[in-house]
């Protein structure tokens, strides 16, 4: 190619190669920093405990589903909830897009529109536990929602906010999964 | 949607990873490195002309920006920013392998539009920058191929201004002794 102006010499060249991986490397000691700053501390550690606590409701919900309802999982199991396996892609929709992502959404969306139904076919019990797990989530999301409002770039708490949509997710998909299984819910 | 209209957009878009990154979000962060970090590593190449170092000076352009993004002001451009931590970088490591030259101050003043009296292939102009000492295609890559004034190139270059000038008079002598042909500039 021919040109007459010093202008029109191509300025963008890509690296010879990803050049991102290093430099992650390198800032990442000082992002943790960033969420360690006096005063964000304390929320910090609330933040860990309620998204622990989420955690907790989920996998006790999830390991009580699937013993209770689903006898088969541990066959292929390997400590490995089946209904995990039976929702791929739930974990890969939700990323750091969650928000946004229309997949996500509609699978979120479509669960939430059967699970009223999907509850009311529970055991009293289980019920309940159902609703305690999601209620704890829900706490939990709306907290770290209010935290990322005051402080939209924490990587860490976009982590757990995300590990908590995740942890929803999958309680829902339990649900739908163990009563669409026709194992009495 | 006007061209205004979309760099407009693409400011406040940039604003807003800026602001992101500031508060620690290292993803934001990365897609302000993957806007920017051709133009930045063609300004490493051409400035130090070799492609390991350039690599470096680009890593350690972005560390640096990471490290010194709450004394950016948002107001500036990201762009414009991280070229002056660009050549900073780059002239950092090739100060480590030789001494800076100096050149009498110039009062040439152009708007920093180079044109050639005939069309050249790119490789051979190329090859013409390439070819240049370092001080002289440093204010020629600034200047005549990022558009930067006078004024900005020698800043970031850390001379005078009428240094500057004269370095882009002597690059401009150069390039037409070794394409053979003028080289104007407007």
């Amino acid at each position: 190619m021919k040109i007459t102006s010093l202008r029109d010499l191509p300025l963008d060249t890509a690296p010879p190669r990803d050049l991102w991986p290093q430099i992650a490397a390198q800032i990442a000691p000082s992002a943790t920093d960033t969420a360690r700053v006096p005063g964000a501390a304390g929320r910090m550690v609330r933040m860990r405990w309620l998204a622990a606590a989420a955690a907790v409701g989920f996998l006790a919900i999830g390991m009580w589903v699937d013993r209770s309802f689903l006898p088969h999982a541990k066959v292929d199991g390997g400590g490995q909830s089946l209904i995990t396996q039976a929702t791929p892609g739930a974990a890969a929709t939700v990323d750091v897009a969650y928000v946004s992502d229309p997949r996500y959404q509609r699978q979120r969306a479509a669960l939430l529109d059967s699970l009223q139904a999907r509850l009311n076919a529970l055991p009293p019990g289980t019920r309940a536990k159902v609703l305690a797990s999601l209620d704890t989530i829900g706490k939990a999301k709306q907290d770290l929602e209010s935290a990322l409002g005051k402080n939209p770039g924490n990587a860490l708490l976009q982590e757990l906010l995300v590990n908590t949509y995740q942890d929803e997710m999958r309680v829902l998909a339990d649900v739908h999964n163990a009563s669409t299984a026709g194992e009495g819910i | 949607m006007t061209q205004a209209q979309a760099q407009s957009e693409r400011v406040d878009w940039e604003a807003g990873l800026v602001n992101r990154a500031r508060a620690g979000d290292t993803r934001a962060f990365e897609r302000i490195y993957r806007e920017h970090s051709g133009r930045v590593y063609g300004l490493c190449l051409r400035m130090t002309r070799d492609v390991q170092l350039a690599e470096d000076c680009v890593q350690e352009t972005f560390i640096n920006a990471w490290r010194a993004l709450g004394r950016f002001e948002t107001r500036s451009s990201i762009g414009t920013w991280l070229h002056r931590i660009a050549v900073n970088v780059s002239l950092a490591k090739r100060r480590k392998g030789g001494q800076v030259e100096s050149l009498p101050e110039d009062d040439e003043g152009d708007s920093g539009e180079w044109t050639l009296e005939t069309p050249v292939e790119v490789r051979e102009i190329e090859a013409a920058i390439d070819a240049l000492p370092d001080g002289a295609r440093d204010a020629l890559v600034l200047h005549a191929l990022y558009g930067y004034s006078h004024e900005e190139a020698a800043q970031m270059l850390g001379l005078a201004e009428g240094t500057c000038k004269a370095q882009l008079h002597r690059a401009r002598r150069l390039l037409r002794d070794r394409l053979g042909m003028e080289v104007s500039a407007a």
